[in-house]
This record gives structure tokens, C-alpha cells and sequence, in this order.
């Protein structure tokens, strides 16, 4: 995932629904921390696993993934 | 094998491919248990440039039931990390290694020991050396006393090895595989051949060992060493396992990986064989991926084990009685999931309790025997410090598990029953001479040197 991409991502999951602000606290804080660390989104349905380094945070999101999903191409 | 290369998905993974478990009170040391766990299955000794070495990649895990509920109370984390000194040659090594911090040891790998007991984490030890693998007289001269370096005394009374060392287990793959031969009775299979004396099939190859020894006060609920064979405490549950994490991205053009998420369990192993001989193919992944604690519903594959109702099939008119046995076998679930009960071998038991879980059962107050007097059909064997009770480098498990399941240890759970003759003398033809082992720490024998090694000159 290109920075400019990542940014965009991290953007969109911060301004999301309930859900996907601990997501976006997560992202967020990786990247201002180490912006090289990559993150790693994993959506299944409504639900979606981010990963940075050991961490894992899962939560439901039905917009988030939809929106995910539709930036996939699909 | 024992759980070398036993279920479709960790077969192409052999860096996190757990192999072997042993647990046992030390022979040398009784107030102390060593677990050893074993992965990357066959190596030849001769396996280089890129010669074998731990995952970084991978975590390594010993875990401890000593509550008798099937999930971990103790468990121990090994990580490892590969240091290069010359990334611009091809060579291993540079000249002679004759020590672990020589400079001609081009590719090192140390590692870190973590305990995690009842969700306390102890770091124990970090930037562990391992030896080098055993190349050859030039580049590894003196391979016993280099490996003997990474003997290592870390926190809480514990000493650690990892490294390279030669196969402990012993067995006739090659027959075996065969439609279930056993070479010593092949005149008796339904593609006869005349009876022939067993081959060790893991001759000379080596694994890659953590052997662990630790004060068995250390290992029990209560914080005592057990003294008294017939106690609960005295018991633990032992199984080891490797981990991988939840999302692996490949980088194209730079050849680089990038991993992320938690920690995922791939492959796992308590009593020899379980998910080799015992679960069937399609669930042996999921098996894997499973803590042993969820083992309840692999019960019924125990009580109803395919190869009990093959073997009157391979070898027609050998085993009537076992054809006729169609009761669910509790002596089998006994051994393999929880323990032995009081009551049934006289000043014995390795029970946990009701929560079915593919554990070793070791009883820490069962005292060492001898190497001399030592039997290496273990408990069957009338030796109650060997296999079912933990398991020693030594112990022959397959003869144990092949005459088990053949129904000699039936009458246990069921005195009308008569084992049929054949039962109590089945075996692959290979005992303990089939290797080679050392008297102390970590007890696994030194490995051949890959110049030392003719490729499958099997014993």
C-alpha cells in the first residue's frame, strides 16, 4: 500500500462510524509512530482484522468493509 | 513419523513443522525435567550452502497443564533471530568454526526464552546462541564440544539448548508406509514377503531441538517438587507447538515479506503419532491449528483408531480378537488424552482428570531408571519412568502404539478381553540401539557432519 493510499485509508477510517474510530486510533497512531510500519487489513463480510506489527484489532463495520471492498475493485 | 510431515499443510512448512515431544525427569539431574521439541523433520546432515536453522519468522512454545484442565498454566516462548555478518558470499562459513562467536561463522542465529505463567510475563534469557549446523571436518572440527558452547543456565534455575542435533526417533518408514509392513512379520502381510529385520528410516538425518530443563518446583501448581506418585500435582500435561502470524504480504521484486497480526498456531504435538496415525486427512490441518484444550471432539478417532481395524485386514487370520473388538477404547483414550487412573497399574498414574487433551502425562515423582536397566517399551514394558509416563529420547513408541492399538492394553479396561498373540509382539524391528544418544543435557545425540553422511545408508 503506497503512502498516499495509506493516508487516504487512515483518513476515511477515522471519520467512519463508531466502530472503525478504534480502528482508525490504531492506524493512526502506527503511522504517526514508525510511518514505514505497514498496516494490514483483513475483511471478511462486515468484519475486518487490522494488523501492525503484533497488534491485531477486529472489529464489525458494515460501511468501512463496504467501502474497503468497492476501493478493491469489487 | 512420529508428527514429521503428519498433516497436508505443515508438511510444506518443515521451519515450523513440530516434530517430536519428549518429557522426562533427568536422568542425571532427578530433581529437574527436561522437554525437548523437535522440528524441521529429515534433514540431511549435507544441506547447504544454505544450511538449516530456526524460523524467525516462526514462535516456538512449550506448554504446561499442571491443573489437569487441558489448557496451559506455563508456557514457554522461543523467538529466534538470524544474524549475517558478509551478505556478499554464498559461504556459511569462511573458514573453521571453532567457536560460536567465530568470525568465519557467517550466518548465527540467536533467541530469546520467554515464560508466560498464569499471564505473567519472564523474560528468562535473550541473545542465546545456537551452535552452527555439523558440516564437516574442515568447517566444523570439533562439532560435540562447539555444540556443548550453547548449553546455556538462563533465569529460575532453567538450562536451554537449540540447535541442531541427530534424530532421536527411530522408524521403519519405509514398511510402514507400505500399506502398513511390518518387515519383521511381511510374511504374514497380505503381500508376503519373507520376514526381514527393520530399517531405521531416520538414520543419520538431524531435527532442529529446544530442549528445556527445568526445577520441577518450577513446574508444578503448588510451587513443591512432588514426592508422592500417587498425587494429582505430581502430574503435568506437556505438548509443544509453533506459531506463525495471522497475515503474511510477499513483496514483489525485493524477495522481502512483511508479517503482521497475531500469533497463529500451525502445528502442534503431544503423544507421539496423534495426529499422524490417529486423525484422519481431513482434519489433520484443523487439528493443528487447535489448542489441546478443544480435543474432545478428536475423542471418538481415539476410541474407534483406524489402524486397529486395518490390521486384521493386512495381515489376515493375525489378530481374530481384535477384528471381533469394536467397543469404543477407553484403554487408548486413557493413554493418549487423559492419563492413566489409579487402580489400573499398580502404584501408577498419570491422570488429568475428565478434560479430554493430546498431552505427554508426565509423573515427576515416578524417579528415573537407570539407563542400564531402562525399558524401552516404557510402562508396557514394566518401566513406569518411560512412555506413557512422559516420554524419554530412547522410549520406542512405535512398538508401544502399534501393540496398544493392536489391543494389548484392552484387558486394562476390560479383563474378558484376550489380546491375540500376535498383539503383544508386533513391532517395526527397531529398538533403541537404532541411534545414538547422550547421557546429559540435551540427550539427543550429536549430529553427523554433512561430509561424515552417506546419503540413506540406513541401519
Amino acid at each position: 500500500m503506497s503512502d498516499q493510499t495509506r493516508r487516504a485509508f487512515v483518513k476515511r477510517s477515522a471519520t467512519a462510524a463508531a466502530g472503525a474510530t478504534v480502528i482508525g486510533a490504531l492506524i493512526a497512531s502506527e503511522a504517526d509512530a514508525t510511518t514505514s510500519e505497514p498496516v494490514v487489513a483483513y475483511v471478511r463480510g462486515s468484519q475486518i482484522s487490522v494488523m501492525t506489527g503484533e497488534r491485531e484489532v477486529t472489529v464489525r463495520d458494515r460501511r468501512l468493509a463496504a467501502q474497503i471492498i468497492r476501493a478493491g475493485g469489487n | 513419523m512420529s508428527s514429521h510431515r503428519e498433516a497436508p499443510a505443515i508438511s510444506k512448512d518443515p521451519v515450523a513443522d513440530n516434530t517430536d515431544t519428549y518429557a522426562f525427569v533427568s536422568p542425571d539431574d532427578p530433581d529437574t525435567v527436561t522437554i525437548i521439541s523437535n522440528y524441521l523433520p529429515l534433514e540431511a546432515p549435507f544441506g547447504g550452502p544454505n544450511f538449516f536453522e530456526f524460523g524467525d519468522d516462526v514462535r516456538y512454545e512449550i506448554h504446561i497443564d499442571n491443573d489437569a484442565d487441558g489448557a496451559p498454566e506455563i508456557t514457554y516462548e522461543f523467538e529466534f533471530q538470524t544474524a549475517v555478518r558478509n551478505p556478499d558470499t554464498f559461504l556459511y562459513n569462511t573458514g573453521p568454526i571453532g567457536s560460536l562467536d567465530s568470525a568465519n561463522w557467517n550466518r548465527r542465529q540467536f533467541y530469546t526464552v520467554t515464560r508466560v505463567k498464569n499471564g505473567h510475563r519472564q523474560l528468562l534469557g535473550r541473545g542465546l546462541a545456537c551452535p552452527p549446523c555439523n558440516i564437516g571436518p574442515a568447517s566444523t572440527p570439533n562439532y560435540a564440544s562447539l555444540a556443548a558452547e550453547a548449553v546455556h543456565k538462563i533465569g529460575a534455575g532453567h538450562t536451554v539448548f537449540a540447535g541442531q542435533r541427530l534424530e532421536g526417533f527411530y522408524v521403519d518408514l519405509g514398511a510402514i508406509f507400505d500399506l502398513g509392513d511390518l518387515r519383521p512379520f511381511q510374511n504374514l502381510h497380505l503381500a508376503a514377503m519373507a520376514a526381514a529385520h527393520g530399517v531405521n528410516a531416520t538414520h543419520d538425518f538431524s531435527v532442529h531441538s529446544i530442549a528445556l530443563k527445568v526445577p520441577k518446583h518450577e513446574l508444578t501448581r503448588d510451587g513443591t517438587a512432588p514426592k508422592d506418585p500417587m498425587a494429582g500435582k505430581s502430574v503435568i500435561g506437556v505438548w509443544t507447538a509453533a506459531s506463525r502470524r495471522h497475515a503474511t504480504i510477499r513483496n514483489a521484486g525485493t524477495g522481502s515479506v512483511h508479517e503482521a497480526g497475531n500469533w497463529v498456531q500451525v502445528s502442534r504435538l503431544g503423544n507421539p503419532l496423534f495426529n499422524e496415525v490417529i486423525v484422519p486427512l481431513g482434519d489433520k490441518d484443523r487439528w493443528n491449528s487447535l489448542p489441546a484444550q478443544d480435543d474432545a471432539q478428536f475423542v471418538h478417532y481415539v476410541e474407534h483408531p483406524e489402524l486397529a481395524g486395518l490390521l486384521p485386514v493386512l495381515y489376515p487370520g493375525v489378530f481374530p480378537n481384535l477384528a471381533k473388538l469394536t467397543a469404543a477404547r477407553a484403554d487408548l483414550v486413557a493413554i493418549l488424552m487423559t492419563g492413566i487412573p489409579s487402580g489400573i497399574v499398580p502404584g501408577f498414574q498419570n491422570f488429568t482428570g475428565s478434560s479430554p487433551a493430546d498431552q505427554l502425562r508426565l509423573n515427576m515423582a515416578i524417579p528415573p531408571t537407570r539407563r542400564a536397566a531402562a525399558k524401552a517399551l516404557g510402562l508396557i514394558g514394566g518401566d513406569p519412568a518411560g512412555f506413557p509416563n512422559g516420554r524419554r529420547v530412547f522410549d520406542d513408541v512405535v512398538t508401544v502404539e502399534l501393540r496398544a492399538i493392536a489391543g494389548v492394553t484392552y484387558p486394562l479396561v476390560n479383563k474378558s478381553y484376550t489380546p491375540d498373540a500376535a498383539a503383544s509382539l508386533v513391532t517395526d524391528g527397531l529398538g533403541a540401539n537404532s541411534t545414538r544418544y547422550l547421557p546429559h543435557f540435551p540427550y539427543l545425540g550429536t549430529p553427523v557432519g554433512g561430509y561424515q553422511t552417506k546419503p540413506l545408508r540406513a541401519a
